[in-house]
């Protein structure tokens, strides 16, 4: 009935409209023809099994005019009169079924399953008040410091906002930490170092009301406070020194000024709304010193490569929200329409990577230029040689039938390569009897055959060789023209190419072609009987032919040695002619819908959001996260750092404050957090001193039996948690007490070999293959923005400990360091390594211990230990 | 609360402090101690057989006679979309024959495994969703196309742990690396302790497969010296200190790895199989992986990966000829493995699972990328898996591929259903393996997956 009246509209005839005539003369042929490439796969976005794919059409059009099947594409190119479009390919359609698919199109091209549903534009996504009263979209407000019972033991507001929530759960805090536990936390917290025993002494000797003050803003003072602390910030940035390649090292050369300008940053106390903005658009931001925040593009010009996940690393990263989940739809449970997704990478896809040289304009074009007359150089010798080779190929295959006849002494070898000869021996003798050209030659060999019959097939079998030189040429010029100058290799993977029958091709590869090397290596072909390059090419070249191949390898020779290291230069990005991207429907990227507007996330955003007007709008979208007014940014921040100084989040999920993450353990903690940090102008170390000096920082681990009943977790913070040293931590400490501990900062990164005792900040992080150690103890993949570590025990890193050579080499050193009497060296370890003297049991162990064994396994038992390994 | 409960929480990123107390004895154990499935298991390991690059499924498994009385004409309906371009149908160089009682027809580069057809379950309509590499390799081994989810391997050893304390639970085994290398066993956002523990099979002498197993200024008494003396330290420290759970558990893996350094070089030394049992494997790098495979199968690892080569060697773009040769290594120790699980009677509750990236194009490549043509392109829209051993019904074919064994058109398999049959033969319910992640509950099969029943025995 539908059908009917639909093609009363379209005024079709009775008969080709009729819905019987369709499925059993069109949709067949269709589906037999067509619906290989114009349904799902959508070829030049036509489909062609609905109405509403019909209605639509592809790249060239609608397919179909109703009533008019001479005016209507899909007629033209199935009876193959269109320019262009000739369809199917590779063949065509039987003249009946043409004829009947017109007379459809005559008779309205109906389409008998019902009308096209109708097509509204997609609702406008409605944010909710309920949605915007989630609590982290809820502007930071300063909230009241509760008033506690505790009082005595309150230094900071802090202190009054966790010890509220103990005492509504009727808990008590623990003791506070001893002096020296309370160093040694301070300093692998703040410098990922242990305290050196003069450190400790100095502090557990002043007994100032400031002391533990002037040890915080030691540390923070100090520079290995940055590469502690940014260390942090990289895991977020998902920093590496190179790409993820599938098939070879890449490395980003300049990588590492990314990861010094963090560092740096972190040190300096640059405020986290500067550092954020300059991340996202460090080229816009106003400074006298152009260079100053353009190396924080390193956040995404250094991206992983295999996938664009700039929008999942600027908003889980900055913001803890997780749009890339509303790639392919609306965001199933945060307020974040699927249209966001393309507003933020329309922001990227509109911004291109760059570099931007550290040299002068002149050291630079100078390079650039010499760099450029290399490669020619370069090109031009390898296009000599290749002639060369080629020509000497021919000269040689011209002689074919004298070195067959040679190779059984039927001929004179004395004018004839001495070489090639051999290769000839050898090639005639690993070749199989039935080889498809040889055959005859093998046979005649067999029974020993006249020698007219050998020099007939001689002949013969040099004409094959010289013809399948001669195809193979006219092989290679007929795809030249196809493939043009210089193809890309989109185009060569796209080039329908003429090729040799495999038989020949292996002919001629067995003559004529360099050594193969297929299948993963698994596979070796050794070089062509006539083929010679490079250096072997010499002995045949004479004359001025010799003289310009001399030349061409002395002028190549001589640029490359000319030519210094590149210039340094920042990796960065830059913004490229701004463009809308549409959204793409179910994530398919063939097939787009509304445009989406860059502009900030609409959740961020009071009413309509505002479209970005300014390039690519990169300065917008960081002013907009950077706001002091954003709910989430000072708030996930201000987390991270409660997460790195107590191993736990107030929000455990410190990349996702979405519906999905974790709810705040005490939103009033982190909303002063993240206030007070706004208030201070967006000062890091500000944050951290507050932190660090207050009661509940310097709890210490007790066990609290009725605590433990309540809240076993320790979730509400009434004591300190046992945090293990992470890789870096444990690989430094390492290095450190062993007296090994190369602090030289910055610069290139070098692999973790047995040479390298710089920090493991500085060394080589690798995408396509990390560190084993670093990845042993839980370093994060630098694939994608990593939130937090997580922490495993297994045995192996206990057989990295026991076992490892590197661990030698520590204990070793530490053992050098200790000198005197036995009962004084184990008082020195025990210094060193933890900050304290040996009680009188440790001091028996020990000496019973070295009277059969050696200092270096002491010190190796030492740096196993828990409390080496462990902070408290 | 249940144990997965608990370990649950334990990976929620709580760190540390989500272990105290309650979950205490989830840390104190070691993560990877055995644990139960979600249903009684048919499989208890999982051996995986990578033949990475792509083997060509119409060369082998899934035999086409209309491509060969097709041969040199082009597709009727035209070709599919590849990822370079392709010409006219090219016929198979190899012959197959029927095998067995079931009657599999397998193809002649396969002699020895095709003696086993009664043994196999043949899925001819496998699917992934990309005819490139790295996309198609990340999605049969974490079932997602892009970097960042974690490995097969991973989430069966997280969902079960192994029983083998001795030996790592996931084992991965390559001569030099497949394409994408170490992230194809990552347990990215996973406990480390899950990822997988790659060997190189270049490396032929079994102390150097597993770094550091072997302390070597050491003797074995003096290193017992050393832990005994750590033991008391570390007692001392918890004495003064406070006890902990996590403390605790640094000690008992200490012990655990000093037993380790016992067992695991042996379970990697291939010498101590017969001589005729090192013939049959063969000595080539996959021989040696398949003979790993099988000792560490047989000391309980829980899931041992062998890649068939270094880098892609099943990618014959130029000459398909090639097959045969790469054939002639991966018969013999495929078949020599199922052979001796069967003889011990492994093969029933062992899962075998034989199978590359993707399949190929019924049509020669005709690009500008290769250097004759007679080779085939990649396909990803149908392709051969085998599988065989616990759970799976022996001496059968599963879907089918359209006429020229293009495209999977009987019974399609996707990637996310291979998984979910995998767990499930694993006793493990593919919707119910979940890890919670930066606030969302992850799968290896997403939010799709099916299990394929009827290849369940």
């Amino acid at each position: 009935m539908r059908a009917f009246f639909l093609a009363c509209l379209l005024g079709g005839s009775a008969v080709a409209a009729d819905s019987d005539f369709f499925e059993a003369k069109v949709r067949p042929v269709l589906a037999a023809n067509c619906y290989g490439c114009h349904t799902d796969t959508q070829m030049g976005g036509l489909r062609l099994d609905s109405a509403e794919g019909l209605r639509k059409g592809g790249k060239s059009g609608a397919p179909v005019v109703a009533g008019k099947p001479d005016d209507s594409l899909l007629i033209q190119a199935i009876r193959q009169t269109h320019p262009r479009l000739k369809m199917p390919p590779g063949g065509k359609l039987k003249p009946a079924e043409i004829e009947a698919i017109a007379e459809w199109v005559k008779a309205g091209a109906v389409w008998p399953t019902g009308p096209a549903p109708v097509v509204s534009k997609t609702p406008e996504y409605v944010i909710t008040s309920q949605q915007r009263a989630f609590w982290s979209f809820q502007k930071v407000r300063k909230p009241a410091v509760p008033v506690v019972k505790s009082a005595a033991r309150v230094q900071s507001p802090i202190d009054n906002f966790v010890f509220a929530k103990l005492e509504a759960q009727g808990l008590k805090p623990a003791r506070p930490a001893d002096k020296r536990i309370l160093i040694r936390r301070a300093t692998f917290d703040l410098t990922g170092l242990p305290p050196t025993a003069e450190e400790v002494d100095g502090f557990l000797a002043d007994g100032s009301p400031g002391a533990f003050a002037k040890v915080v803003d030691r540390l923070l003072a100090s520079p290995q406070y940055g590469e502690r602390w940014g260390r942090y910030w990289l895991d977020v940035a998902r920093y590496s020194d190179d790409k993820l390649n599938s098939t070879q090292e890449e490395p980003y050369p300049n990588a590492y000024r990314y990861r010094d300008w963090v560092i740096a940053a972190f040190n300096s106390d640059l405020p986290y709304d500067t550092f954020v903005k300059a991340q996202i658009a460090g080229d816009m931001l106003e400074s006298k010193d152009p260079l100053q925040y353009l190396p924080a593009l390193g956040y995404y010009s250094l991206s992983p490569e295999m996938q664009d996940e700039r929008v999942d690393a600027t908003t889980r990263g900055f913001l803890g929200l997780t749009v890339a989940c509303a790639q392919c739809h609306d965001h199933k449970f945060d307020p974040i329409p699927q249209k966001d997704y393309y507003s933020l990478q329309g922001v990227f896809s509109s911004t291109e990577l760059s570099k931007e040289p550290l040299a002068p304009k002149d050291v630079v074009d100078k390079w650039d230029a010499e760099k450029k007359a290399l490669d020619k150089a370069d090109a031009k010798l390898k296009e000599y040689v290749a002639a060369q080779t080629d020509q000497l190929g021919s000269i040689l295959a011209s002689q074919t039938a004298r070195f067959l006849l040679a190779s059984r002494g039927l001929g004179p070898a004395d004018d004839l390569d001495r070489e090639t000869l051999e290769r000839w021996t050898k090639y005639l003798a690993s070749s199989k009897k039935d080889h498809p050209n040889l055959a005859r030659w093998f046979e005649l060999a067999g029974r020993n055959a006249p020698r007219e019959e050998f020099e007939a097939a001689a002949r013969e079998f040099q004409a094959k060789v010289e013809d399948v030189n001669e195809e193979k040429h006219l092989v290679d010029d007929k795809n030249k023209i196809k493939l043009g100058l210089d193809p890309s290799r989109n185009d060569m993977s796209q080039a329908d190419l003429f090729s040799l029958s495999i038989d020949n091709y292996n002919f001629w590869r067995d003559m004529f072609s360099d050594a193969r090397s297929d299948a993963g290596g698994a596979l070796k072909t050794s070089a062509g009987v006539y083929y010679y390059s490079g250096k072997q090419i010499d002995r045949f070249l004479s004359g001025e032919w010799k003289r310009q191949l001399d030349a061409l390898r002395t002028t190549a020779a001589d640029l490359k040695k000319a030519l210094p290291a590149q210039y340094p230069f920042l990796q960065t990005i830059k913004d490229r002619n701004p463009r809308d991207l549409r959204v793409a429907i179910r994530g398919d990227v063939n097939n787009r819908g509304e445009v989406a507007p860059r502009h900030l996330p609409s959740i961020l955003c009071e009413g309509a959001p505002k479209p970005f007007s300014n390039g690519s709008g990169r300065l917008e979208l960081a002013n907009g996260i950077a706001d002091a007014e954003n709910p989430l940014t000072a708030r996930v921040i201000a987390n991270r750092i409660w997460l790195h100084h107590f191993g736990q989040g107030i929000v455990e999920t410190p990349s996702n404050f979405g519906n999905m993450g974790a709810r705040p353990g005490n939103q009033e903690l982190l909303d002063y957090l993240a206030a007070s940090l706004v208030e201070h102008g967006w000062s890091i170390k500000q944050l951290h001193r507050e932190i660090m000096l207050s009661s509940v920082y310097a709890l210490s681990a007790e066990e609290i039996a009725a605590n433990v009943a309540v809240d076993p977790d320790n979730r509400l913070l009434w004591r300190a948690n046992w945090q293990r040293l992470d890789a870096e931590t444990l690989r430094d400490s390492l290095l450190f007490v062993g007296g090994n501990m190369d602090l030289q900062a910055g610069g290139p990164p070098a692999h973790f070999d047995e040479k390298n005792r710089r920090r493991s900040v500085y060394g080589f992080i690798s995408r396509r293959k990390m560190d084993s150690m670093l990845a042993l103890f839980d370093f994060p993949n630098p694939n994608n923005t990593s939130e937090q570590r997580v922490v495993t025990n297994v045995p192996l890193q206990r057989l990295f400990m026991m076992n490892s050579a590197f661990v030698e080499d520590q204990a070793s050193g530490l053992a050098k360091r200790l000198t005197g009497t036995d009962d004084e060296r184990v008082r020195q370890a025990y210094r060193t390594l933890y900050g304290r003297a040996p009680n009188a049991q440790e001091l028996q162990l020990a000496l019973g211990f070295v009277k059969k064994n050696s200092w270096n396994e002491y010190a190796r038992v030492l740096l196993n230990s828990n409390e080496f390994g462990w902070v408290n | 609360m249940t144990r997965r409960d608990l370990l649950h929480t334990m990976g929620a990123g709580f760190g540390m402090v989500g272990l105290r107390d309650l979950a205490a004895a989830e840390f104190n154990a070691d993560p990877l101690t055995p644990k139960a499935p979600h249903f009684p298991a048919k499989a208890k390991r999982v051996i995986y057989l990578f033949l990475n690059g792509g083997p060509s499924q119409v060369d082998t498994f899934d035999p086409k006679p209309k491509l060969t009385e097709y041969h040199g004409k082009p597709i009727p309906a035209g070709n599919l979309k590849t990822e370079r371009k392709t010409g006219n149908l090219l016929k198979s160089p190899f012959t197959f024959k029927k095998y067995g009682q079931s009657g599999i027809e397998i193809s002649e580069i396969f002699p020895k495994l095709a003696e086993c057809a009664d043994d196999l379950c043949v899925v001819r309509s496998m699917y992934t969703d990309r005819p490139n590499h790295e996309p198609s390799l990340f999605m049969l081994n974490s079932g997602e196309k892009l970097p960042g989810r974690p490995s097969m391997g991973s989430w069966v050893t997280y969902g079960l742990g192994t029983v083998n304390q001795n030996l790592p639970g996931f084992v991965v085994l390559c001569p030099g690396l497949p394409v994408l290398g170490h992230q194809l066993w990552s347990s990215t956002f996973l406990p480390a302790v899950y990822q997988g523990t790659y060997i190189n099979t270049e490396e032929k002498s079994s102390e150097r497969l597993i770094q550091n197993i072997r302390n070597k200024s050491l003797t074995r008494e003096q290193q017992r010296e050393e832990l005994d003396l750590l033991a008391k330290l570390n007692r001392g420290h918890m004495a003064q200190q406070g006890s902990d759970p996590q403390l605790e558990a640094c000690i008992q893996s200490a012990e655990i790895a000093f037993r380790m350094q016992a067992e695991a070089p042996e379970a990697f030394d291939i010498t101590k199989e017969p001589a005729q049992t090192r013939e049959r494997y063969g000595d080539t790098d996959f021989g040696r992986g398949c003979l790993i495979a099988k000792r560490l199968a047989e000391r309980g690892v829980r899931m041992v990966q062998v890649y068939f080569g270094n880098f892609q060697p099943w990618d014959n773009h130029d000459d398909i000829m090639i097959h045969r040769t790469l054939a002639a290594q991966a018969d013999p120790p495929i078949a020599a493995l199922l052979h001796d699980l069967k003889a011990s009677g492994m093969l029933d509750d062992t899962l075998v699972i034989i199978g590359g990236e993707f399949g190929r194009t019924p049509v020669v490549e005709v690009s500008g990328l290769i250097k004759v043509q007679n080779g085939r392109d990649h396909n990803n829209q149908g392709f051969s898996y085998v599988l065989t051993g616990g759970g799976v019904k022996r001496g059968t074919v599963y879907g089918a591929t359209d006429d020229f064994g293009f495209k999977a058109v009987e019974n399609p398999v996707h990637i996310h259903d291979l998984h979910a049959t995998v767990l499930h033969l694993m006793g493990l319910d593919h919707t119910r393996l979940t890890y919670r992640y930066s606030g969302r509950d992850f799968r290896l099969t997403d939010v799709a997956g099916t299990v394929v029943r009827d290849i369940l025995a």
